[in-house]
């Protein structure tokens, strides 16, 4: 089944980026009014109304007794501009997440029409057909409206069984928005940065001595693996692998022990992916984009795995809170994509440590030599 | 297009507004990074490895090699018996001869004495059997001691190495987690900044056609 917010987040980011609309003639030819105006919309009338209180107030008209409701109104109304700068901030910052290079297209598309609505993108105008309210309600809250064609639906008419398309606008109310981001939690998810958590997750797993990491808390560009974990012989000697360089020639490169790696490496991982999911949503995030693609920090790379259908994305609506069989995939997963995008540079094609073993050498001759040690050293002569 | 006309209520409240978005995702950001450090920190200190004694009980190992020598009674007993045998037989010839009482002592006396040197000499051999032994089993429990004190040793100097490591994680997640804290406060502080610089622009929205004041 197509997944309706990774095609539309797509097409928006496509649609965004490029200067297509550039070339609509249409679009040149016309003005386009950005002027949503929300404070000046949503404040039209409030002056007449603190006005009507305080002169009820003041002359003993209430309605209610001891002015008491009045009072609350004229209280609601001072703060309510405080109130909805906040408001407005909030969602805009939280709106802004649909265009971080890694955002996960599985989040909601609307959010992504209301980002671009408003920042005045071309093609979002009150002339394309969008608009947006800014409503203050009885009960103190504000409420952001968001109507366009891309919020609308459609439904059967029950009469004449048509099928019709219908408004169905974006509403998102401020004590709802407040509520969500003060329990540290996020209308429309950021993916963390996992390429930054793991190049920083090389240095705390213990595979690397400290002289290999730098002042900047980075592994220094040369550093290799501790030699701990390295394969050698019986006698202590360094078991390389010997790689066929072509013309007879071959050289020594390193082999470690994986076993030793993975039970060195798994506390760690253990201990980082409990840090990600204590926001369950960002573990998501992180799935749909990185984990379960394998795909790397290309940007393009995760947009084409998206685009071409290979979708094996968790679904925020449906998904949340993720079951512990989800859990436990995440974990593996996650430990196999640092092991494979990450540590695998350090454990392929290493070249000796010691200077002597890092020639170029026979191949023949050195192939010989070390069925002949692995003899010795097994009394398999 | 820029946000001040979708915003409206004035340039510079909508700049107020702006000015806050930056400060609000940074501390989002550095919330969302507290967070994560701290279920970090909770899963490192909740899979921390367990204490290992460095004294622990080591007496089951030590067993006393002495307890198994057994004192050679059989033998003295045995020979006693055959002394015993061997008088009997040797009093029947002296009777059946006419020997007089006193040869007879003499000869028992004697007989007794030649079975407790034998005797003794067999017990001799049994107890340095016995000594060798025991020196033996003394020299594998003392082996076994040093290899069980040597593997301890061990263990507590890995113990030591992955402990300290850990601490290192825990102290350097510790840190970032303080980092994060100090960095949302400052983000928190600088949204409320912004948002106050705005607010001094409300006497702006209040004087702004169509708000507080009704609209000519």
């Amino acid at each position: 089944m197509e997944n309706k917010n990774v095609s539309q987040n797509l097409y928006l980011k496509q649609f965004n980026q490029s200067d297509a609309i550039a070339y609509s003639k249409q679009f040149v030819a016309n003005a386009n009014d950005y002027n949503f105006q929300l404070l000046d919309n949503a404040y039209r009338n409030a002056g007449k109304a603190y006005a009507q209180i305080k002169i009820a107030i003041e002359t003993n008209k209430c309605e209610s007794e001891h002015c008491a409701a009045e009072l609350a109104q004229i209280k609601q109304l001072k703060e309510a501009p405080q109130a909805s700068l906040d408001f407005l901030s909030s969602l805009v910052a939280e709106l802004s997440v649909t265009e971080e290079s890694s955002f996960d297209p599985n989040n909601n598309y609307k959010y992504t029409v209301a980002n671009s609505l408003m920042n005045g993108r071309p093609g979002f105008s009150k002339t394309d057909g969008y608009n947006a309210y800014l409503d203050l309600l009885p009960d103190g809250s504000q409420q952001i409206v968001f109507m366009g064609p891309a919020f609308k639906t459609t439904i059967e008419d029950p009469f004449t069984f048509e099928i019709l398309e219908v408004d169905n606008p974006l509403i998102i109310n401020s004590s709802a928005l407040k509520a969500l981001i003060d329990s540290e939690t996020s209308l429309v998810v950021s993916t963390p940065d996992i390429s930054a958590d793991m190049v920083r997750l090389l240095t705390e797993i213990g595979t690397f001595s400290s002289d290999m990491i730098g002042e900047d808390g980075n592994l220094k560009p040369n550093a290799t693996i501790s030699e701990e974990f390295m394969l050698k012989n019986l006698d202590g000697s360094f078991d390389y692998k010997i790689v066929d360089l072509g013309n007879g020639k071959g050289k020594n490169v390193l082999q470690f022990d994986m076993n030793k790696i993975e039970k060195k490496v798994t506390p760690f991982i253990s201990a980082e992916v409990a840090g990600l999911m204590s926001s369950e949503q960002d573990a998501v995030a992180a799935w749909n984009v990185y984990i379960s693609k394998h795909t790397s920090e290309d940007e393009d790379e995760q947009m084409l795995q998206f685009a071409i259908g290979e979708n094996f994305s968790w679904i925020y609506e449906t998904d949340l809170p993720l079951s512990q069989d989800k859990k436990v995939l995440f974990e593996s997963k996650y430990k196999q994509y640092f092991m494979d995008n990450y540590l695998k540079q350090f454990i392929t094609n290493q070249m000796p440590t010691v200077k002597e073993d890092a020639a170029v050498f026979d191949l023949e001759e050195a192939k010989k030599a070390k069925a002949q040690k692995f003899l010795d050293d097994n009394n398999l002569n | 297009m820029g946000p001040a006309a979708i915003i409206g209520g004035g340039l510079s409240i909508a700049s107020g507004i702006i000015g806050s978005i930056g400060a609000r995702k940074r501390a989002k950001a550095a919330a969302r990074e507290k967070k994560r450090l701290q279920g970090k920190l909770n899963s490192l200190e909740a899979n921390r490895q367990e204490i290992i004694n460095p004294y622990q009980d080591l007496s089951s190992m030590v067993s006393n090699p002495f307890a198994s020598l057994s004192v050679a009674t059989g033998a003295a007993e045995m020979q006693i018996e055959e002394a015993d045998i061997s008088l009997a037989n040797t009093l029947d010839t002296l009777r059946a001869t006419g020997a007089s009482a006193g040869g007879a002592t003499a000869l028992a006396q004697a007989a007794l004495k030649s079975k407790k040197g034998v005797s003794a000499s067999i017990e001799v051999q049994e107890k340095q059997n016995e000594d060798k032994r025991a020196a033996g089993e003394k020299q594998k429990q003392d082996a076994l001691l040093r290899e069980g004190q040597r593997v301890q040793e061990g263990e507590a100097w890995e113990f030591n190495q992955r402990e300290q490591r850990e601490m290192q994680e825990l102290d350097r997640t510790a840190s970032l987690l303080g980092a994060a804290q100090a960095a949302e406060a400052q983000a928190q502080m600088d949204q409320t900044g912004a948002i106050t610089g705005a607010l001094g622009t409300l006497g702006g929205i209040a004087a702004t056609p169509g708000l507080f004041k009704p609209q000519e």
